[in-house]
């Protein structure tokens, strides 16, 4: 297994029970990102996408399987230290954007660094982050936008604040699931370039999930969840990061490989 | 710091914590109006009840007394232990009796009850000369007429404008008479002071705007006649008395029932010179009270005689008021637990509507603990902030319920408060600052009690479940 890798995961199983009905969704993914890389995740809808971002992000456990973020396991750690992690290493976008109400765009900003800091900490300190988030709101080209409510932005300037959000805590890991799925094409475009800027000049990883053939496109490589596998990459970018591909990936049988595999339809 | 800032967020924009606010306020505000209209009541009745009764009462089995009251003050007195406790005492003699007299010429007679005091003595005690209607009574209270009340007395006498039932001047043949009137002026009876209520009845059908509904039947120098029975023999003996002031406890058993006249001339009438039915001691400090009973019946453990204090003589009267503000302090609080259930509801409401942005604060790496105190922070603020408007709300409406009681009388012309029954000039208060804290305690306790099951629910959420909700 590559040892050198940012952060992989090995043979991931994840089944959704419900009642006796039991949906298997991921079926044994092995993937790998390295750091500095744009990784695009893509894949027909209900083949797990989401379900493997929020595995990768220790949001939720697999049933089978191990993650790894900078050689250390992180899928079997404690309740805390997963809090830890998705608060200081990880950052999160998603497709609604899902900043709070009831806060400005400011304070949805603020938020991760409050999650860290008691209320005597944030009284020493609040002021720094304050200018910290107001720094990346003028980033992220909401400088002017400061003071309003989620439900007075549009939906760019929303998944921009949101981006701003996932920034304030200096991830090294960006998980971004569709965060154009819900604006249109000139704004995604928008949004998308601001991701690769970061990437490029801040030196974020980051792994999106689009439907965007196109978007994906623009990211060093691509890979495809079928059937609750990673099936063979589109796309490998001369500057792929020598990222080797996991042996266990040519052992998959070959008939839960195929393309044409009749889905049931998704659901969420 | 993010707890504290969704709390205040979620305080200022959720319309349905107003409602859990407002139930959690009218709990509260009605405790504290309840608790304090109670309160008052309870003082004023005890106050009331305590009235004439001195804190620890000598008294004889029976209506015939005992005798010698000096020698048994006396050995209080030399007592070691008693004289340090003992304030004040005195010997009263009482009995039941009848009273007539004549109103707009028509014959009235109603059953009273006669005290006879000595008029110093009975004030050191407390409890009496504080209750007269004539202030120059207050200081130094006599059975003596005013001079308003000697002209009255002499016009009515020279006119003959009243005529008794019965024998007019005391036939007794067995009995001594009355005290010798002083052979320089014309006869003039003996003075006694009237219960309030006896000489005075409420016109229902008085104007609204009259402050002073009562009617006066007997005015002082009004002469009235008073039979009782003799002390050994029992057989009915009567004089003339000419009424001198009023005595007004406000506590309607005394004031409609009592007759006070000096204790000597008492005496004289029933034939027991030197006998008495009680003692009234007056303590310098309530609480050894019961230390002063223990010694008092050893010191008189042979003589017929009951030694209580004046919450022993009422025990039951009092168990009756505790047991009442108790019951009604539990179903009030049951208002407030009423409040809980809407704030368990609401916040239930609440946790499901911020669903998803619990989710989002899992992401950001909320722990389940913070969630938690979220909620219950939320819980704990609602039930403050409720406490607090409660609080002043209902001192507010304390301080005010007499001019409320009235507005709402005159809006909607009922009376709410009837002065004649309860025998108040206006509503008593007496706010316990103890049990406003108490109830402020237990309404934010039950708001944050209430609040744990959602919270609970909230921080156990499993984030991707919460991220999916729509
Ligand atoms: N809690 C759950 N219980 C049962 N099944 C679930 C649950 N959550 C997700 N699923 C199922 O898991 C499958 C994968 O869901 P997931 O959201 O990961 O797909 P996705 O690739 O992100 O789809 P989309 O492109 O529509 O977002 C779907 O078939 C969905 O119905
Ligand atoms: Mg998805």
């Amino acid at each position: 297994m590559a040892g050198n890798t940012f952060m992989y995961a090995q043979n991931l199983h994840k089944i959704y029970r419900k009642n006796a009905i039991s949906t298997p969704v991921l079926k044994g993914v092995d993937m790998e990102v390295a750091e500095g890389e744009f990784l695009s995740v893509v894949g027909a809808s209900g083949s797990g996408k989401s379900t493997l971002m929020h595995l990768l992000g220790s949001l939720d456990k697999p049933d089978v399987g191990e993650i790894y973020y900078r050689e250390k396991r992180i899928d079997n750690l404690s309740a805390d230290k997963r809090d830890h992690l998705r608060n200081h290493d990880f950052g999160f976008i998603f497709q609604f954007y899902h900043l709070l109400p009831e806060l400005t765009a400011l304070e949805n900003v603020m938020i991760p660094l409050m999650i860290r800091s008691s209320v005597f900490s944030w009284l020493g300190n609040g002021s720094v982050a304050r200018k910290r988030a107001i720094t990346l709101m003028e980033k992220v080209g909401l400088g002017h936008r400061m003071h309003h409510l989620p439900k007075e932005l549009s939906g760019g300037e929303m998944q921009r604040t949101a981006i701003a959000r996932a920034l304030i805590g200096n991830p090294a890991l960006l998980f971004a699931d569709e965060p154009t799925g819900n604006l249109d094409e000139d704004t995604g475009r928008e949004i998308v370039q601001l991701l690769r800027e970061l990437n490029e000049i801040d030196n974020v990883t980051i792994i999106m999930v689009t439907h965007n053939l196109e978007i994906a496109r623009g990211t060093h490589r691509i890979i495809k969840l079928v059937a609750g596998h990673v099936e063979v990459p589109l796309q490998q970018h001369p500057e792929a990061f020598g990222v080797v591909r996991p042996e266990s990936f040519d052992n998959l049988p070959e008939d839960e490989n195929h393309p044409d595999e009749t889905r049931r339809p998704a659901g969420i | 710091m993010y707890k504290l800032l969704l709390c205040w967020k979620y305080l200022r924009t959720r319309y349905l914590a107003m409602v859990c606010i407002v139930s959690v306020m009218l709990g509260v505000a009605t405790l504290i109006v309840v608790n304090s209209v109670m309160g008052g009541f309870s003082t004023k009745l005890k106050e009331r009840l305590h009235g004439l009764l001195s804190d620890v009462v000598l008294e004889a089995y029976d209506y015939d007394g005992f005798t010698d009251a000096p020698s048994k003050m006396a050995l209080i007195r030399n007592d070691p232990f008693l004289s340090n406790e003992v304030e004040a005492m005195t010997a009263t003699l009482e009995i039941f009796a009848m009273l007539q007299f004549n109103f707009r010429e028509v014959p009235f007679t109603r059953p009273v009850r006669i005290i006879g005091i000595e008029p110093e003595g009975r004030k050191a005690v407390g409890g009496f000369a504080e209750h007269l209607v004539n202030p120059k009574n207050h200081e130094n209270p006599t059975f003596n007429l005013d001079e308003n009340a000697r002209e009255r007395f002499i016009i009515r006498r020279a006119s003959r404008g009243i005529d008794f039932p019965g024998p007019r001047e005391a036939p007794n043949l067995n009995e001594p008479p009355p005290p010798d009137p002083p052979p320089s002026k014309p006869h003039e009876p003996q003075g006694v002071i009237l219960g309030y209520a006896i000489a005075h009845y409420r016109d229902r059908n008085a104007p609204a705007d009259l402050v002073n509904k009562d009617v006066r039947t007997l005015e002082p120098g009004d002469e009235v006649v008073i039979t009782t029975v003799s002390g050994a023999k029992m057989s009915p003996v009567f004089d003339r008395f000419v009424v001198s002031d009023y005595f007004k406890s406000e506590m309607s058993e005394y004031d409609s029932n009592y007759v006070f006249m000096p204790i000597e001339h008492l005496q004289k009438l029933r034939t027991m010179e030197d006998r008495v039915t009680s003692i009234q001691i007056k303590l310098k400090d309530y609480n050894k009270a019961p230390k002063v009973v223990a010694r008092l019946r050893e010191l008189f453990a042979n003589a017929p005689l009951e030694v209580q204090t004046w919450e022993q003589k009422q025990g039951a009267v009092l168990a009756a008021i505790r047991v009442e503000k108790g019951i009604l302090n539990i179903l009030l609080f049951l208002i407030i637990a009423v409040a809980g259930f809407g704030i368990l509801a609401i916040f239930s409401m609440i946790v499901v509507e911020k669903t998803r942005d619990i989710g989002i604060l899992k992401a950001l790496g909320a722990s389940n603990g913070g969630i938690l105190t979220i909620f219950i922070g939320y819980g704990f603020l609602l039930g403050l902030v409720g406490a607090g408007l409660g609080t002043i709300i209902g001192l507010e409406i304390t301080v005010h319920i007499n001019d409320i009681e009235k507005l709402i009388a005159n809006v909607t012309g009922q009376d709410i408060f009837p002065r004649d029954v309860y025998y108040f000039d206006k509503i008593p208060t007496d706010i316990n600052l103890f049990s406003v804290f108490l109830v402020n305690l237990g309404s934010i306790g039950i708001a944050v009690l209430f609040s744990i099951l959602p919270a609970l629910r909230a921080s156990m959420l499993h984030p991707v479940r919460a991220l999916r909700y729509e």
